[in-house]
């Protein structure tokens, strides 16, 4: 038993070693960074210097308002619309399934540039489809890109295009290992298809989605190409500007590399707050 | 309780026909079993009593009524699925409550059922639990209190048994006689079984390939079979079939020699039909109808291949011939493997059938 392992030990050495230079390292390195003042050569320790300024720092609060934003309202949004969606690809009328199921997929292999370029041509104040077809229902066009509220709601239109058919599919294999006696159980005891939706397929289906929802809430946290390409670095005036964003002008654009950390580490902190406190609220009873 | 009456049904998948024009009819309070090998359509007919699947042809009427078109939640029927078929995120209680509750029955009314079927089942203690954290026999009690609850006219169950171990089979068995009893509703049981079809049913539907081949009281069929199939089928171990050919016939019966049996020949009366000379035709007897030698109609010789001794029974593997023979009782006690001796073939315990399997009576 003992010289298996150490024999599995020593096949799994280069992958160790790379795991510990490439991840572990930088994951210790940064968070020594964050308590580092980087402005200065040499760097020097001084943990009020980042971490200080975060707490006071307007620019943190706004990125900060306007990640929970999305978070809040595309999170839900698009974990709902990737439910109905799972629901029609699974129905046993839908024709063509094969093609409906590529067409929910294809939007994750879609290059994020090619995207983004094709979102901002189709949203364009005045030759975008987008506001073509509101004036053609009557309302007035929109400003999407000038304007705080339209920005970030063209982002999470943009997040949720993208990502829905994904999460969709994922949410369609948890259907489908649903047996289809329960359903017909249910049938027999007079349960209306409706009702059983809610109180059999939505309940088993708990599992799955809260595995979507934990993904996305990860994901949304570091959003950071859809600010970045389509509003254009977050704007109007940072108004889309996202704690990804936040933590790029900083370590890449100023070079303050402490301060981005720190972000950084803020990030993944809320990212893990919040995942515990829904998988805590979807615990299984008992 | 309802009357169940199946009228030409046919069933089709596409193309393929898997029930051809099934007649059955079935008393109120009746339990009907239908059995037959794998694949033969019983879960297909039994689904289409319930309403899960379409009927390609002809009716069927739960208390008179045409059900065809009745949604299967209506037509007054509950069903206990091989695979329990339980929600698995409610707890025992919850299971066999929800259907009433999505109904809005009254929550007394609700709570009387419930806790009555949780009587006649003995379940009261596992209310809380939920079906993961249940064994097998359990699960399959709470899945009959769910259909106990919906007082329904008639029940169906489509093999409830076959995911439980022996023991517990024999233990549910007695437990949905007694069901039956206890409710007196019309009940209709499939399984491929034939000692639960024997020991439920008060009568017994042999399918055989989407074909009803008959319909009767256990001993009828046992006693009684119309073809070959029913022959086989029922009984165990199974009926020994043994090659013989018509030698002779006058106008009350044939003598019948074994072909593969030193050419032994047995008089056996018939009233019905009569074979024509040197017709191929087989003789069917039961394991338990071999006599001590100079008892019967027609002695064979025989030599044990391997004897099973069990105490109240004793089975005996002869190979005589290119005939593997099972013989039971007399004619096996006190035999040993390796044994040559003689057994006796009775005529009225024989049953005659032609080439293509059916009777000859
Ligand atoms: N949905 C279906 N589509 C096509 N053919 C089917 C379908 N369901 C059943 N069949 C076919 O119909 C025939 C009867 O099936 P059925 O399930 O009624 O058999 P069964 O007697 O219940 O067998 P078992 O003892 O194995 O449960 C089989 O040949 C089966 O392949
Ligand atoms: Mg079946």
């Amino acid at each position: 038993m003992r010289t298996q392992n150490a024999t599995a030990y020593r096949f799994l050495t280069p992958y160790l070693l790379i795991f510990a230079v490439f991840w572990i390292w930088p994951i210790i390195s940064s968070f020594l960074i964050s308590f580092q003042a980087t402005r200065t050569v040499p760097w020097r320790f001084a943990p009020a210097f980042n971490w200080g300024r975060l707490i006071g720092d307007p620019a943190f609060y706004n990125a900060l308002k306007n990640t929970l934003l999305i978070l809040v309202i595309q999170v839900p949004v698009m974990i709902a619309l990737a439910i109905v969606m799972a629901v029609l690809l699974n129905s046993p009328l839908l024709k063509a399934r094969g093609l409906y199921r590529f067409a929910f997929f294809a939007p994750v292999v879609v290059g994020e540039v090619a995207y983004s370029a094709v979102f901002r041509l189709m949203f364009s104040l005045d030759f975008g489809i987008i506001n073509k077809l509101l004036n053609s229902v009557g309302i007035p066009k929109i400003d999407w890109f000038s304007n705080v509220t339209p920005a970030m709601a063209l982002i999470m239109i943009a997040v949720t295009w993208r990502w829905a058919g994904y999460n969709a599919i994922i949410i369609l294999a948890g259907l489908q290992s649903i047996p289809e006696d329960v359903y017909e159980a249910a049938t027999l005891d007079r349960v209306s298809k409706v009702k059983q939706f809610f109180h059999i397929t939505l309940p088993l289906l708990k599992p799955v989605i809260v595995f979507c929802a934990v993904l996305s809430i990860i994901g949304t946290m570091q959003l950071f190409t859809e600010p970045f390409l389509i509003t254009e670095r977050g704007g109007p005036g940072g108004g889309t500007e996202t704690l990804g964003l936040l933590l790029y002008r900083q370590g890449f654009r100023s070079l303050n590399f402490g301060y981005a950390s720190a972000v950084a580490y803020t990030m993944a902190g809320l990212a893990i707050a919040i995942t515990l406190v829904q998988l805590w609220l979807m615990r299984e009873p008992k | 309780m309802a009357a169940v009456t199946l009228t030409n049904v046919v069933k089709r998948f596409g193309v393929f026909e898997v029930v051809h024009g099934a007649n059955i009819d079935i008393a109120d309070g009746e339990f009907v079993v239908f059995v037959g090998p794998s694949g033969c359509g019983k879960s297909t007919l039994l689904r289409m009593i319930a309403g899960l699947e379409d009927i390609s042809g002809g009716d069927i009427a739960i208390g008179g009524k045409v059900m065809n078109d009745v949604e299967a939640a209506d037509r007054g029927i509950a069903m206990v699925f091989q695979s329990y078929a339980l929600y698995p995120h409610m707890t025992v209680e919850q299971n066999l409550s929800f259907g009433l509750r999505m109904n809005g029955n009254p929550k007394a009314d609700t709570e009387r059922r419930v806790k009555r079927a949780a009587e006649i089942l003995r379940i009261d203690e596992l209310m809380q639990r939920r079906p993961k954290q249940l064994s097998g026999g359990q699960r399959q009690r709470v899945a009959i209190g769910r259909a106990i609850v919906r007082e329904p006219q008639v029940f169906l169950f489509d093999e409830p048994l076959s995911n439980l171990d022996a023991e517990l089979r024999v233990q549910m068995r007695v437990e949905i006689s007694r069901l039956h009893k206890e409710l007196g509703v019309t009940m209709i049981y499939v399984t491929h079984d034939q000692t639960e079809a024997m020991t439920l049913a008060d009568r017994i539907v042999v399918l055989k390939a989407g074909n009803v081949e008959q319909i009767g009281a256990p001993l009828d069929l046992y006693d009684d079979p119309a073809n070959r199939f029913v022959a086989g089928f029922i009984g165990s171990p199974k009926m020994n079939f043994l090659g013989a050919k018509v030698v002779d016939t006058s106008n009350s019966a044939a003598i019948i020699e074994l072909v593969n049996h030193g050419g032994a020949r047995l008089h056996k009366p018939l009233r019905e039909a009569f074979p024509a000379i040197g017709a191929e035709v087989v003789l069917g007897v039961r394991p338990e109808h071999f006599f001590v030698a100079g008892q019967g109609d027609c002695d064979i010789p025989v030599k044990a291949d391997v004897a099973e001794h069990l105490g109240s029974v004793s089975y005996v593997y002869a190979n005589a011939g290119p005939e593997e023979l099972i013989l039971e009782r007399e004619a096996s006690r006190q035999r040993a493997s390796g044994d040559h001796f003689t057994v006796s073939i009775k005529a009225e315990r024989s049953l005659l059938f032609d080439k293509a399997g059916a009777r000859i009576r």
